[in-house]
């Protein structure tokens, strides 16, 4: 089933026309994930229709270079006691955010065992973003940013600075995610493409790879692959 | 039929019928009762296909159509009792009567026109009829209601097989059919038509000759078997040439069909078979002009609502390649899933005793002790698990444990009367699911067996699960495929999944109360963790599953006999009587919708002034309300329910709302079921 559904995402994207994208939410209870994605999705927000699910599941029609991406964001619960049912939320996602509050060092334990199950679960098929919330509260920071970005780099994720407050670098951590998905998509497509000759091991190099440059210079190796 | 009152619903109606089929065979008039049973079998398809048909309006609960299909099915196999008993179908005995009369010299016309038995029937319906019209049940209704206590142990309350038998599954499929077209008639089967007419006239004309005029008897008798003699052999002939037309036409059309395919040489059986099946659809093309039309219509006017009412239109044309593979495949599922959903539940190996069983061994007058003597060694070989099981059963039930049964000629159909005295008595909403859920495995030796058996058979269970959720996914692929193939104009990513919207809601309604049954036997542990979780927190608040204050309403007694998110519960609960996934995930999706809604007037009822963006439900709040929900609902089936829906659901769904909302389902209810263990480390208060 998940290997099913994850080709179908890929099959969107292998039209040539439109991406589309499933991204979980994953953060503690009061890191503020809820408001980061509100303040994204706003402008759906303003003629608030009551027949949404609200925060817990947002879509975002998006234009990057010119391909159309579709993205669903998964909101899941961040207590304790509903843990044991994330696998079923984040089986077949392309893009995990996971949100800490840079007050609370806790928080960002939380984010450490997420990103250890999801790349247990998903290997490196999936792209992580760290994201450090409530940076208008800097002053109270109690998570280094040297810490959390060195800690990123070492899983192969992306560390951002966020502040729903003040509705500070959501926008870009939105973006540089479809991109980075995208670049999975399409490097996949194209070992699909291959046919299997090429297998797991050349798709986990484009991924790592993905995680230093931009997508302009990844899309220029893309091409001659 | 003569006894069903508009007034009545059909249940009632069916049972009285029943009921009167019952008396009839205890007055020992076999044929009158076959006749009746048949009629009931009959009566109750005919308002179960209704009920069907008309989508829109659903009057029928799916308890009740559920007790109306057993009805049918226990009526079916004393109606199956007969054949054993009389070796001619007790039609014959009518008909030989009234035709004896008549001279021997006709039985060979008879004979010849016997390809069609209707005259038959028509001069034994009256016959028939009668006792039916007049002799309605009244008298039956009111004192051997009590009887209904009988039911105590071959009853498992709504585990008594419900399930029709594959034969009749694809009987009514045949009659469904027959209903929406009408076939044109062979040559053969006219000049049948037309020889019984000649027969009419021929008995009138006799009929109306004094005795004396033997001769012109006789001439007229010569001359009707010659007439019928020679329709016949025109027919025949007739019907020779038409065949090998079809057949060279066919040839014709298989050829096209291959090149259409034009493959390398090596073929799968797949691609042979959709090669025949895709000449089938030329072959039905020739003979149909809808689907010009429809093609040409849609090249004008590509529209989307066009599709849907092509293929609602495809759907409804029954001898069409598409809806016939469709049958095909509804059946073959079918035939594999009854087996196992027809057996009863594997932790209680002695409690489905089939009631069909035992009316069979009573069919003789003579063994007509020996159904009551199994049933107590049955009983006897555990009896503290009968004990509990009568324990288990509702109450009027346990007012009554002694089922010793007197012997009485009645016996001999207990099990039926005992099914129809059980729809009178049963509450209306008494859940189908209590059964013996929680009769757990007693303490004696064998149980470490036991358990062993069941693990292994549960295994069984989980590999033929695997196995039909497979077929159902090759079935439906391969009625799409064919779909598209038959209106190539369909073959768009958007109007495909149209399409495939259709093709479900088409297939799976009368297969899924079997899908579902299987699942349940597979989750049937799942289910209970739930139900245990359900009964230990049946009265906790909202609080008391983490939803936070600020999302129920303060006072929670002002509510009056209601509670909060009522509607949303009010939603899900109709969740189980759907029958196609589809359905069922579009009202998960409104159940969520509603429970936002609800939280976001229950907060306005806090704060007035304040922001909604901040305020916004996301899955922190969410999980914890639909828990709430889901433990209100009081429905363990939603377990089984919903991984049906996850084998089921589309890839193009999986990420979209549908995909989230039946998620969050899963979670909720995988959360209910941890309560059972969670339980021990609540705080006492919150047990309640």
């Amino acid at each position: 089933m998940a290997a099913a559904a994850a080709a179908a995402a890929a099959s969107g994207g292998h039209s040539g026309k439109t991406y589309s994208f499933k991204v979980v939410l994953l953060g503690e209870g009061c890191v503020g994930k809820t408001s980061l994605v509100l303040r994204y999705c706003e402008n759906k927000f303003n003629d608030k229709h009551i027949t949404t699910l609200q925060a817990s599941f947002l879509t975002k029609k998006l234009n990057i270079t010119g391909k159309r991406v579709n993205l669903a964001i998964w909101d899941t619960a961040g207590q304790e006691r509903f843990h044991a049912l994330g696998p079923i939320y984040y089986r077949d996602s392309n893009g995990a955010i996971l949100v800490y509050d840079v007050t609370d060092e806790d928080s960002f334990q939380k984010v450490k065992n997420w990103v250890k199950e999801l790349r247990k679960m998903l290997g490196n098929e999936i792209c992580l973003c760290i994201v450090g919330n409530k940076i208008d509260l800097d002053k109270d920071r109690h998570v280094s940013v040297e810490e959390a970005e060195s800690y990123a780099e070492s899983v192969g994720a992306r560390h951002y600075h966020t502040s729903a407050k003040l509705n500070k670098g959501i926008e870009e951590l939105f973006l540089d995610l479809c991109k980075r998905m995208m670049e999975t998509a399409q490097a996949e497509e194209r070992i699909k493409g291959n046919g299997s000759s090429q297998s797991a091991s050349s798709r986990r190099g484009v991924q790592i790879v993905d995680d230093e440059p931009q997508a302009t210079p990844a899309g220029g190796c893309c091409s001659s692959g | 039929m003569a006894t069903a009152d508009s007034g009545l619903k059909p249940l009632q109606n069916a049972m009285k019928m029943a009921k009167t089929a019952i008396q009839l065979d205890g007055e020992n008039k076999h044929k009158e009762a076959y006749c009746e049973y048949l009629r009931t079998i009959n009566y109750i398809s005919h308002a179960l296909l209704e009920e069907a048909a008309s989508q829109k309006e659903k009057e029928m609960v799916a308890v009740e159509v559920e007790r109306m299909l057993r009805l049918a099915e226990q009526c079916l196999e004393r109606a199956k009792s007969f054949i054993g008993k009389n070796v001619d179908p007790p039609d014959l005995h009518a008909s030989s009567s009234s035709s004896s009369s008549s001279s021997s010299s006709t039985t060979a016309a008879a004979a010849v026109a016997s390809s069609s038995s209707e005259p038959h029937q028509t001069t034994a319906a009256p016959t028939n009829t009668v006792p039916a019209a007049d002799s309605p049940v009244e008298q039956k209704s009111s004192s051997p209601t009590k009887t209904g206590h009988r039911r105590v142990l071959s009853d498992g309350g709504g585990e008594l097989s419900p399930f029709l038998p594959p034969e009749v599954f694809q009987r009514l499929q045949t009659v469904a059919s027959q209903d929406t077209s009408k076939k044109e008639l062979t040559p053969i089967e006219e000049a049948s038509r037309l020889n019984q007419k000649l027969k009419a006239t021929y008995e009138a004309r006799l009929a109306r000759l004094t005795p004396g005029q033997a001769y012109q008897k006789t001439s007229l008798t010569l001359s009707l078997q010659r007439q019928m003699m020679e329709n016949l052999i025109i027919a025949k002939a007739r019907q020779d040439a038409l065949q090998r037309k079809m057949e060279e036409r066919r040839l014709r059309l298989q050829e096209e069909a291959n090149r259409r395919f034009a493959a390398s040489g090596a073929m799968t059986a797949e691609e042979q078979e959709q090669r025949v099946l895709y000449a089938n659809v030329l072959e039905y093309e020739q003979d149909h002009d809808w689907p010009k039309q429809w093609k040409a219509n849609m090249k004008k006017n590509p529209d989307i609502t066009l599709v849907s009412d092509l293929v609602s239109y495809l759907l409804s044309r029954s001898d069409h390649p598409v809806v016939k593979l469709l049958r095909k495949h509804q059946y073959r599922i079918y035939n594999r899933l009854y087996p196992i959903v027809s057996k009863g539940l594997p932790q209680s190996p002695n409690m489905p005793l089939r009631p069909s069983r035992s009316i069979h061994n009573l069919l003789r007058p003579e063994t007509q002790r020996k159904p009551i003597s199994s049933f107590s060694t049955d009983s006897s070989l555990s009896p503290s698990h009968s004990h509990e099981l009568n324990t288990n059963c509702d109450e009027e039930e346990a007012e009554e444990p002694q089922t010793q049964p007197t012997v009485d000629r009645e016996n001999s159909f207990e099990d039926l009367e005992q099914f129809l005295t059980q729809l009178d008595w049963a509450p209306p909403h008494s859940g189908t699911d209590e059964t013996g859920s929680d009769s757990e495995p007693t303490g004696d030796p064998s149980t470490q067996d036991e358990s062993h058996v069941q693990e292994l058979e549960n295994k069984a269970l989980k590999e033929h699960l695997k196995a039909i959720v497979k077929d159902i996914h090759i079935a439906i692929e391969q009625l799409l495929s064919l779909c598209l193939l038959s209106f190539e104009c369909l073959n768009t990513a958007s109007y495909k999944d149209l399409c495939l919207a259709s093709i479900e809601e088409a297939f799976f309604p009368p297969l899924w109360s079997a899908i579902v049954t299987l699942f349940r036997k597979v989750h049937r542990e799942r289910e209970q963790a739930f139900e245990t979780g359900m009964k230990l927190y049946r009265d906790a608040s909202p609080r008391d599953v983490g939803v936070p204050s600020k999302l129920f309403p303060p006072d929670l007694i002002a509510l009056q006999g209601s509670y909060p998110y009522e509607s949303a519960v009010q939603e899900l609960k109709l969740l189980v009587q759907d029958c196609c996934p589809q359905r069922k995930l579009e009202c998960i999706v409104r159940t969520l919708r509603l429970i936002c809604a609800c939280a976001e007037e229950y907060r306005c009822l806090h704060e007035a002034d304040s922001s909604p963006k901040t305020a916004a439900i996301g899955a922190d709040d969410l999980l914890p309300i639909l828990s709430f929900v889901a433990l209100r609902c009081q429905c363990p089936q939603l377990v089984s329910e919903c991984a049906a829906l996850g084998e089921f659901i589309h890839e193009g769904y999986l990420i979209g709302e549908e995909g989230y909302c039946l998620t969050s389902m899963q979670s909720a209810l995988a959360y209910v079921e941890s309560l059972q263990t969670a339980g021990t480390h609540l705080p006492a208060h919150k047990l309640v």
